[in-house]
């Protein structure tokens, strides 16, 4: 089995094949989710732009029949993590280009690894702390 | 003022190809906006406002006034019509409008975009879902379905310039302070060429997302449209750069 890391019942997964058409349903996903989880409309398209863009760059690299995507709750927020198989070690997403730097803006963190075959970008976005009663008058 | 009529068309493409003027083609434009409006009709029962086809079919019909060769021999409503119907088609084509999108969606969609204005004003930043179904008084569910739809049908932007014309009469807002550094974009220099392909407005927003950090709510407010235009604004400029690395790509 290519892929078995623990998956909590917090945790939403969508599965599509690797190509560009299927961008628009993990999109729709992350932000459904997202807006469910109430974050701002804001942080809603910024991880909408995110996937977009990780997955993007996995799909230049992906040799598997899928691309996968798990979607998360935590504490602090939401975590996405695309992952996909592909045939070399080397980084998807290098750190000097112009992807890493619309990543840094969107996500408050991302991780890029490739190991055993399999890449994966992680993204992680925090709630903002919204203060109810907090009306000034 | 001088007052043309149709039949000046010939004559007026002669002196614009002469001397380039932009009000001559302003002038031509006007001359034929009837014909925008005519085929911009045919498009009206698919659920979209007049006004935007129109504004659609005139992006068109700019194309056609840029293009036209007099030399030709045809008539200028000939040779423009496929052109604007054809911009027509795009717009309801681009990014999956397949999906018709039902009025009371439609509608929804629209009060939504006041509200989340309304609401961005009040709370200094952008509301959440719950908060726009609360104040608009529909359930969560609703407004996703309104948020998704809206997505799904206004991802042409209804005043984006036509291609990268500087005249483009649905430029509708200069920025002021234009003089924003872009050294961090060209900074990537496989970009700094299609970065030039952008309309000012679009170089702006990208700047200021990607390089100083702000929120789509503050770039919203600064360049004064709404946070959903934003949104679609940046989302169309990511796809264009991305294309544009691959190859070709016009925006």
């Amino acid at each position: 089995m290519e892929d078995d890391r623990d998956v909590t019942p917090e945790t939403v997964t969508v599965r599509v094949p690797p190509t560009a058409s299927y961008l628009a349903v993990l999109r729709t996903a992350v932000g459904g989710f997202a807006a469910r989880d109430h974050f701002t409309l804001d942080q809603v398209d910024d991880l909408r732009m995110a996937v977009d863009e990780a997955a993007v760059q996995l799909l230049r690299h992906a040799s598997g029949e899928r691309l996968d995507m798990d979607v998360t709750a935590t504490e602090a927020g939401i975590e996405v993590r695309l992952h996909t198989a592909v045939d070399s070690d080397e980084p998807v997403i290098d750190e000097s280009s112009f992807s890493w730097t619309i990543l840094r803006a969107l996500a408050d963190d991302i991780q890029v690894e490739t190991i055993a075959n399999r890449a994966t970008v992680v993204l992680s976005k925090h709630r903002i702390v919204i203060v109810h009663d907090a009306d000034p008058a | 003022m001088t007052q043309y009529s149709r039949e000046d068309t010939k004559p007026l493409f002669a002196e614009l190809r002469r001397r380039g003027d932009p009000q001559i083609r302003e002038e031509l434009a006007k001359l034929h906006l009837p014909l925008v409006e005519y085929l911009a009709k045919r498009f009206k029962d698919r659920g979209e406002p007049l006004d935007d086809l129109i504004q659609v079919g005139s992006v068109g019909l700019l194309k056609a006034i840029d293009r036209f060769d007099l030399d030709r021999g045809v008539e200028f409503s000939t040779y423009a019509t496929p052109t604007i119907v054809g911009e027509l088609k795009r717009y309801f084509r681009d990014k999956g409008w397949a999906v018709r999108v039902p009025r009371r969606l439609q509608e929804l969609s629209l009060r939504l975009n006041k509200i989340v204005a309304q609401l961005t004003q009040d709370l200094g930043r952008s509301p959440t879902v719950s908060e726009i179904a609360k104040s608009a008084g529909v359930s969560e569910e609703e407004v996703l379905e309104a948020l998704e739809s809206g997505q799904a049908y206004s991802t042409t932007s209804l005043d984006a310039p036509s291609g990268d014309d500087e005249d483009a009469p649905n430029r509708v807002d200069r920025i002021g302070e234009d003089d924003f550094r872009l050294d961090n974009l060209e900074y990537f220099a496989s970009l700094a060429p299609l970065i030039e392909k952008l309309p000012e407005r679009e170089r702006k927003i990208l700047y200021l997302r990607f390089f100083r950090g702000m929120t789509q709510s503050k770039i919203a407010e600064q360049v004064g449209i709404s946070q959903m235009h934003v949104s679609r604004l940046l989302t169309r400029i990511l796809e264009f750069l991305r294309q544009g690395m691959e190859g070709d790509a016009e925006y």
